[in-house]
């Protein structure tokens, strides 16, 4: 047992932290929230150039080889720093055809991807807002060679600039896991509508509206009807990799609150000096304690290709909870100017919000935890 | 990051928790959680027995240097601590195994080291821990009782409060005010002292569940030799600091909230109401795994501070941490228990009760580690000040 950084991953943290304070500091957030595209393209270039992109991508395919628990430890730095942009979504993503595509489908968009070509999303979720199986809808019809596709698509990360899009579709009649497809397609493809929807953290998530959109068959991902498991295996990776963003939140506005609280003079003396905020601020080191191991521990499992399922969900809802409270109190401590846009916090206090619902919100994971630990 | 154990370490899990259950099954009805040692003569001969069960395996001097004796290693500690949580079994004298050992080792003279480790790892002796004042808790260096020195004995006189099982304990290890002159934080003196001595008289003091955990220990003139000081005359806060920093990873805690879980899974699978199991209703389902996520969180952050310690760094922010979560904790899961056993969830261990009385033994139990070990609030403290640098209390 060691559970420390390795030395290593110490140097690929510096190097990611180096690298997004000097190319995306807080102006560079704001200003993207409110710019259309959400992200910025020049930066994901030079984001491509450094590997970032291809970190789970084999090196046949141009990629890095990474393992998963160093992912995870990059990510927690992007999440310190906050990165717009479909960055987590694409690299989540990515693994879908790692693990589920066909030679032609990895030679065709791995490299493209890594190289910092190609922005790929996830068309998941829809109106009803589930996030299990019986939540999706969306028809693929077999027609000749094509599927057609008809339906539509809620809260798609950046759906507006992406290059190509995973589509989860129901293949047959029902609404159980069996008869769902995965269509890996052409994100400008005909009959495809997308809208940015505003959301709390100004994050370009859309709404995609298919109508007739005809998909040729080659462009299943994986099995025609079998596509749940391997849905089911992004909602585990992503939820790790998003609750590292969150970690990497949660932990900037701890280390700003501490500063702050130092540094702050009231009744002629640092605010920290108050019992009433040390208490507060002893119990977001606790949780950011807890946070830590529970998460690294799903990593470390993901790494090993050790069962994690149970795992993956208590990080997932832990830390979502974990990243509100402390953001929140990161707000309050703050005082007056914890309320402003102007002030960083609540940048992070948006994004806490928003990170609880990807990949799936406490309460679906909670439930996936009950069936873990043997609840009948 | 590796999370896992090595091979050694495995076999090393599978041997203590192969005797921990053994040990349970010979655990006496009357035993219902985790102070039940103190409680009763038939929890306290519960408790020599798994001791001595322990001492003959050598896991009494797990992490000690061989020429004490030591055997294993802190991280084999670590395995005992969960084993005995899960099974919920005494038989490591938090005081002198825990405590009092690591001090020794630390700040003991030779002379001390030879006498009492050996008693210490073979169960010979239990501990108690003649600390708290009536007016010196939290702020145990404002304690009044003294000890006069007179040529190579001590004459100390005052009144000890709380001391969980010296009614038991065969020695204590105290601190009394030695030097009325001296300055504070340089006038104590850390002595050990056989309770059988002339002078002391122990009187229970009852826990709000009814039980005897814990005493008033007073002290008439007793006379305690100058060999059995620990560490220098005068200067017993520093060993007072030194056996404070000798945190435990609380494994011990933490599994027991591993196993009430899985109990209460149990208890919700087999338990009916309305004609279904108590189990598939979703908000018990997510009450459960909400406590299930707080559990794995805190289990994780203790293998840190096993990990921590097994590398002989101390890891006290995040000791301190697992304390306070741990504890309030099994505070929250005695209130969620209790709830959800309805009018059973007043039930004192009888044959009436359900999972053996052991939620409305935790409803009240919790506030053991919740107060004691100093409390969570001066947890707290400890982690703003010496963690997150915040300026300290004068
Ligand atoms: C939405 C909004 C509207 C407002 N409108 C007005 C207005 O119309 N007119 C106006 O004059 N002002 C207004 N204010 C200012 C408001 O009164 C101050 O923000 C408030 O008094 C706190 O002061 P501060 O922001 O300087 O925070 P600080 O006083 O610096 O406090 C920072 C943190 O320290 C804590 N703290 C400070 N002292 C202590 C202590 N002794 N013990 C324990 N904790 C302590 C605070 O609770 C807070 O958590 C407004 C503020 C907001 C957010
Ligand atoms: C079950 C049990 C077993 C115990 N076993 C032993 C034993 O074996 N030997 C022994 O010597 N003692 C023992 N104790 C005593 C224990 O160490 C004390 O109860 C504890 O240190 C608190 O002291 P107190 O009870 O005097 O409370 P006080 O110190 O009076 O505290 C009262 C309240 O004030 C808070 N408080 C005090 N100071 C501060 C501060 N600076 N900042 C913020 N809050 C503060 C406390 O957290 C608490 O909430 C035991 C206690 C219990 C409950």
């Amino acid at each position: 047992m060691d559970l420390r950084y390795s030395e290593q991953q110490e140097i690929l943290k510096k190097s990611a932290r180096d690298f997004l304070t000097k190319e995306c500091p807080k102006a560079k957030v704001r200003e993207l929230e409110n710019d259309a595209k959400g992200y910025d393209p020049a930066l994901w270039q030079k984001m491509g150039e450094l590997g970032w992109l291809g970190f789970n991508i084999p090196e046949d395919y141009e990629g890095m080889g990474y393992s998963f628990e160093d992912l995870a430890m990059h990510i927690e730095e992007v999440g310190k720093n906050i990165l717009p942009g479909p960055y987590i979504s694409t690299v989540v993503n990515t693994f879908a055809i790692v693990e589920a595509g066909t030679e032609e489908q990895k030679k065709d968009l791995l490299p493209k991807i890594s190289n910092g070509n190609c922005i790929l999303t996830l068309a998941w979720l829809e109106d009803n807002g589930l996030f299990d199986a019986s939540g999706i809808t969306l028809k693929a019809v077999h027609k000749g060679n094509d599927y057609v596709l008809n339906g539509t698509k809620m809260f798609v990360d950046g759906a507006h600039v992406a290059n190509n899009m995973i589509v989860v579709a129901r293949t047959k009649d029902g609404s159980g896991e069996d008869g769902i497809t995965l269509f890996l397609i052409d994100a400008k493809a005909a009959g495809i509508k997308t809208e940015v929807i505003p959301t709390i953290a100004l994050d370009h998530l859309c709404e995609v509206v298919f109508k007739d959109v005809a998909v040729p068959a080659k462009d299943v991902l994986g099995k025609v009807d079998k596509g749940w498991p391997i849905l089911q295996m992004l909602i585990r990776k992503g939820s790790i990799l998003k609750s590292a963003e969150s970690f990497g939140g949660l932990q900037a506005v701890f280390e700003m609150t501490v500063a702050y609280a130092k540094e702050r003079v009231q009744y002629d003396r640092p605010i920290g000096a108050f019992q009433a905020l040390q208490h507060k601020m002893s119990d977001m080191w606790i949780t950011l304690g807890t946070s830590k191991y529970l998460l690294y521990e799903a990593a470390w499992k993901e790494s090993e290709g050790e069962p994690n399922s149970k795992e993956a969900s208590m990080t997932k809802a832990y830390i979502n909870e974990a990243y509100k409270l402390i953001t929140a109190l990161g707000v309050k401590l703050h005082g007056g100017i914890g309320t402003s846009s102007d002030h960083d916090v609540p940048l992070y206090y948006r994004r806490a919000k928003a990170a609880d619902t990807a990949y799936g919100s406490t309460d679906y994971h909670r439930e996936l935890v009950a069936q873990q630990i043997g609840m009948k | 990051m590796d999370f896992r154990l090595t091979e050694e370490q495995v076999a090393r899990r599978k041997e203590i928790y192969k005797v921990c259950e053994e040990l349970e099954k010979k655990k006496p009805k009357s035993y219902v959680g985790f102070e039940s040692q103190f409680d009763n003569e038939e929890g306290w001969a519960f408790h020599r027995y798994c001791a001595k069960e322990f001492a003959k395996r050598g896991w009494l001097a797990l992490g000690w240097p061989k020429e004490y004796g030591g055997t294993g290693t802190m991280m084999d500690k670590v395995l005992l601590a969960e084993a005995r949580g899960y099974y919920d079994l005494p038989g490591s004298d938090i005081f002198g195994v825990s405590m009092l050992a690591p001090t020794l080792l630390a700040a003991g003279s030779e002379e001390i080291k030879r006498e009492f480790l050996p008693k210490i790892a073979s169960a010979e002796v239990m501990f108690c821990e003649l600390w708290s004042e009536p007016n010196a808790g939290s702020d145990l260096a404002g304690m009044t009782s003294t000890a006069v020195r007179k040529g190579d004995e001590f004459i100390v006189n005052g009144q000890k409060t709380w001391n969980t099982g010296a009614h038991y304990a065969d020695w204590g290890f105290g601190v009394y005010k030695s030097d009325p002159n001296g300055k504070k934080h340089h006038n104590l003196t850390f002595i050990l002292n056989n309770m059988k001595d002339k002078g002391v008289t122990v009187r229970g003091i009852p826990y709000m569940n009814g039980s005897h955990v814990y005493n008033e220990v007073y002290l008439d003139d007793v006379d305690m030799s100058a060999k059995y000081i620990v560490g220098q005359e005068n200067e017993g806060w520093a060993v007072v600091n030194v056996l404070a920093g000798f945190e435990r990873s609380n494994m011990d805690m933490v599994y027991g909230l591993v196993k009430a879980q899985e109990e209460f899974v149990n208890f919700c699978n087999e338990t009916k109401r309305h004609g279904k199991p108590l189990s598939q209703d979703p908000m018990v389902r997510n009450k459960i795994a909400e406590f299930a996520c707080s559990i794995e969180a805190v289990r994780t952050l203790a293998y840190r501070v096993a990990d921590q310690q097994n590398r002989n760094e101390m890891g006290l922010m995040d000791a301190a941490s697992v304390k306070v979560f741990a504890s309030e904790l099994l505070e929250k899961f005695g209130q969620i228990a209790t709830d959800l056993l309805g009018p059973y969830g007043q039930v004192k261990h009888s044959k009436w009760a359900k999972l053996n009385g052991s939620a409305e033994y935790n409803y009240q139990a919790c506030f053991v580690p919740i107060v004691s070990m100093g409390t969570n609030e001066i947890q707290r403290n400890i982690i703003a000040w010496y963690g997150l640098g915040l300026p300290r209390m004068k």
